[in-house]
């Protein structure tokens, strides 16, 4: 049975005057998919999560989560999704405790609920250890982990994420990482972007990538490793591959969007 | 470093400076941010004018008639003024945060040049020079010959100030970083504030009758004030005038010292911040393990939790704000000012004295401007928070509902307090007198508010209301919330005149009441068109409150 994608967008296009940050592009994520939206620097996957999120006024196309309008039910779209943005979104002058009570209390929590979960949250997440810290003290790791935290205070159906793993140690990432496979064997959908493939290609079941604003890839990494497969010319074996070996998340990457490794020919002055 | 190698360091500081003004030029709102600074700084030009004339017709006097110790009456209100309008209106300095040079490969030296340089664009230095460069004027033309030694004079004086505005602001600054010495720094300003103002009774009280020891003070004040800088200026120049070389270059030399003394504490401050000096309250505390207690929230009866959660958050923000907690006390300080200052109503010639019925409804006026930070850049503090806000499921709204309330405790707090104080000082208002204002305050908080929440969402800038100075306001902001005071206290004015030509108070009451039928409606309709407003400037919001 194919189910209703959890996210949908239909030629979902974001123009900045002359420029094309996204073009036209038709997303699909099935429910409980753990899904990885990949792209080079400047390609458009923060615009496109922003867009997702109500954070950026599409310019045209058409965006639904859990089947619903993100235009027409922005509301509705909002109190089921988490998000944590590019910037963290935090209050800075609250402490973790109140600003996760904050946070529950602006997706409809009451003041007990939001303040119990809160305290859950920041022992799993271990940030309970000092209570009076006001946010803005807290280490850039402690701040990806306290915005995931108000993310998910009101357990919502479907997580947005961009860059969850930018500048976080591995102690943290494991943390982050283990609320984040918890919540898909609950049934959570989770959307992220990240620059950390291998971190991507342990943690999603299926990807997308984005090149100059359009999708170039979408699928499973199986799926996806095919595609590339049947585009390579008949014995064209890749001498450095041992017969067999699948295709990393990385190679698949370059391949795609057609990485080149410039700075051994460039920048001779260099070192 | 090499000179050219530091050369192209100040060149590119200063291409910077003016790439980022010409890129600002890009957007609508840059080009209304240039028309609000091109009229401010139409106010300061005038200003400058003024005091430019007054400056150089006093010195001309003063040196002509050979009193050119008066001078110092010149000096002393522009040293004041150097020192005092930066720290009292930092909406219109203009200094980035040089820290954030750090990275790259300047030396020490270049560091203090640049953050020096900055002070020097600060308006109070313009103006400051400006008046200076009057009284060389005056100097020249009463005396041709004292030029060169008033030029050196003045040049010493005006680097003295410079000097001396930047250190108090990067010492102030370390002290109000940490909480502990926030505290310390609000209670000695708070004191500072008071003891100036005891000086006016103590006037009233010793000028009453000829006293000895009043004449006496006057003489110990009088030789004080000649080895302080601006006196040490003064007496440069009018011992040189006087042909008392020695006298005149010793007093430089005095003025010279005590410029090396303030850049050596300047050094102290900048050396430390050039060597990575971390201010946050993090690493003033030690790292003890705390108990976590379950942290409720607050309930407000009868309100979404959403609209609570904000309103909660704000008081937060406010109470943790130092300079803003400082702000808001201001309304009561105020009275006690006009209650013992030299307009105290003691003095039969005071304006309440005449009136002191006028206190109450004065310090409510003043409570509603001292909430202008607040009002008009309500988005400021949030930062990267308002994408949150936007990601959130609550209506702006209501967001701008609970902030407005937060607001307008502060506001209600504030008028029961000068209610309290003025009935304390001046007499219990007259009941028509009080109901008037609380009326006034039902025309003028809607009108207020209004106007805020529209100039938070198009013209928002990112505020920290953690530190002190070193952050510009929207220039448009500063503008449009001058000309929302005037209206304010003009109609307040204009209503309390009306009401007194017909000798009864209450028809004030009658008439604020007919203008909140008016605010109160309009109020409503601007906060229930924010969602599409706020929609439709999100980009813009977040993208100026996102910032680094």
């Amino acid at each position: 049975m194919d189910l209703a994608p959890t996210i949908c967008t239909q030629a979902l296009t974001r123009r900045f005057g002359e420029l094309i940050a996204v073009d036209g592009i038709d997303l699909r994520v099935a429910p409980g998919q753990f899904f990885g939206f990949l792209g080079p620097n400047g390609a458009g996957k923060s615009t496109t999560i922003k867009m997702l999120t109500g954070l950026l006024a599409p310019s045209s196309g058409r965006i639904e989560i859990l089947g619903l309008d993100l235009n027409a039910h922005p509301m509705e779209v909002k109190r089921q999704i988490g998000v944590v943005p590019e910037g963290m979104a935090l209050f800075g002058r609250l402490t973790g405790a109140e600003f996760l009570s904050f946070a529950g209390r602006m997706y409809g929590l009451d003041g007990m609920t939001a303040a119990k979960r809160a305290a859950e949250l920041l022992e799993f997440m271990q940030l309970a250890d000092q209570p009076k810290k006001l946010v803005t003290d807290y280490s850039h790791g402690m701040q990806k982990k306290l915005a995931l935290a108000a993310a998910v205070i009101h357990g919502p159906k479907v997580l947005f994420l961009d860059e969850p793993f930018e500048g976080v140690d591995a102690i943290a990432a494991g943390t982050l990482k283990s609320m984040l496979q918890g919540m898909i064997a609950r049934g959570a959908t989770i959307f992220l972007t990240s620059h950390v493939l291998d971190i991507v290609e342990r943690l999603c079941s299926h990807v997308a990538i984005i090149h100059q604003g359009r999708l170039v890839a979408q699928g499973s990494l199986e799926e996806l490793r095919a595609g590339v497969e049947a585009l390579k010319p008949a014995g064209s074996a890749d001498a450095s591959r041992v017969s067999g070996e699948k295709l990393t998340l990385e190679e698949l990457f370059l391949r795609i969007v057609g990485g080149t490794h410039r700075a051994e020919q460039e920048l001779s002055w260099l070192g | 470093m090499t000179t050219s190698i530091r050369g192209g360091q100040f060149t590119a500081i200063a291409d910077l400076r003016l790439r980022m003004f010409l890129n600002s030029l890009r957007s609508k709102r840059g080009k209304m941010e240039l028309a609000s600074r091109l009229l401010i700084t139409l106010v300061f030009v005038v200003g400058g004018i003024g005091g430019f004339t007054v400056a150089t017709g006093f010195a001309w006097y003063f040196v002509s008639q050979n009193n050119a110790e008066y001078m110092a009456l010149l000096l002393w209100p522009i040293f004041f003024f150097w020192q005092l309008f930066p720290v009292m209106s930092t909406a219109f300095t203009n200094n980035p945060d040089s820290a954030d040079l750090l990275r790259f490969p300047l030396t020490y030296r270049s560091y203090f040049l640049i953050r020096l340089a900055y002070g020097f664009f600060d308006p109070a230095s313009a103006l400051g020079t400006v008046a200076l460069t009057g009284i060389l004027l005056g100097t020249t033309i009463a005396r041709p010959l004292l030029f060169p030694w008033a030029l050196l004079v003045l040049f010493t004086f005006a680097l003295f100030n410079l000097v001396l505005m930047q250190t108090v602001f990067t010492w102030l600054e370390r002290w109000l970083a940490q909480r502990r010495t926030r505290e310390i720094m609000a209670v000695l300003f708070i004191l500072a504030m008071f003891s100036f103002q005891l000086i006016g009774p103590l006037i009233g009280r010793f000028g009453r009758t000829p006293h000895p020891q009043l004449r006496r003070t006057i003489q110990v004040g009088t030789q004080v004030q000649a080895v302080l800088p601006p006196g040490l200026a003064a007496n440069a120049i009018a011992q040189t005038s006087h042909a008392q070389f020695l006298v005149g270059f010793t007093a430089l030399l005095f003025l010279g010292a005590l410029t090396l003394g303030i850049a050596a504490l300047l050094h102290l401050r900048l050396r430390a911040q050039f060597r990575g000096e971390n201010l946050s309250e993090a690493a003033a505390r030690p790292a003890l393990a705390q108990v976590q207690v379950l942290q409720m929230g607050w309930n407000l009866p009868g309100l979404p939790p959403s609209v609570t959660a904000v309103y909660e958050k704000e008081m937060r923000y406010i109470a943790r704000s130092g300079p803003m907690l400082l702000t808001l006390f201001m309304p009561i300080l105020m009275l006690l000012i006009f209650r013992l200052g030299p307009m105290n109503s003691l003095r039969h010639s005071s304006l309440l004295s005449r009136t002191p019925d006028m206190a109450f409804p004065g310090a409510a006026a003043y409570a509603i401007l001292v909430l202008t930070n607040l009002v008009f850049n309500s988005f400021g503090g949030d930062g990267g928070g308002i994408q949150f806000f936007y990601a959130s499921p609550v209506s702006f709204r209501q967001i701008v509902l609970a902030k407005n309330m937060a607001h307008g405790s502060i506001l209600i707090a504030n008028t029961a307090f000068a209610w309290i104080a003025a009935s304390y000082l001046y007499g219990a208002p007259h009941l028509a007198v009080s109901v008037a204002t609380l009326a006034g305050l039902l025309f003028a908080t809607p009108l207020n508010f209004t106007a805020g929440n529209l100039l938070s969402i198009y013209a928002p800038k990112k505020r920290d209301f953690s530190t002190f100075g070193r952050q510009n306001a929207s220039q448009t902001t500063v503008l449009a919330s001058f000309g929302m005071q005037i209206l304010i206290v003009g109609s307040g004015v204009a209503v309390f005149t009306i009401a007194r030509l017909y000798g009864n108070l209450w028809i004030a009451t009658l008439l604020f009441l007919a203008l909140a039928a008016i605010t109160i409606p309009l109020y409503l309709f601007v906060l229930c068109r924010l969602d599409h407003i706020a929609l439709q400037r999100r980009e813009t919001l977040v993208a100026e409150l996102c910032r680094a």
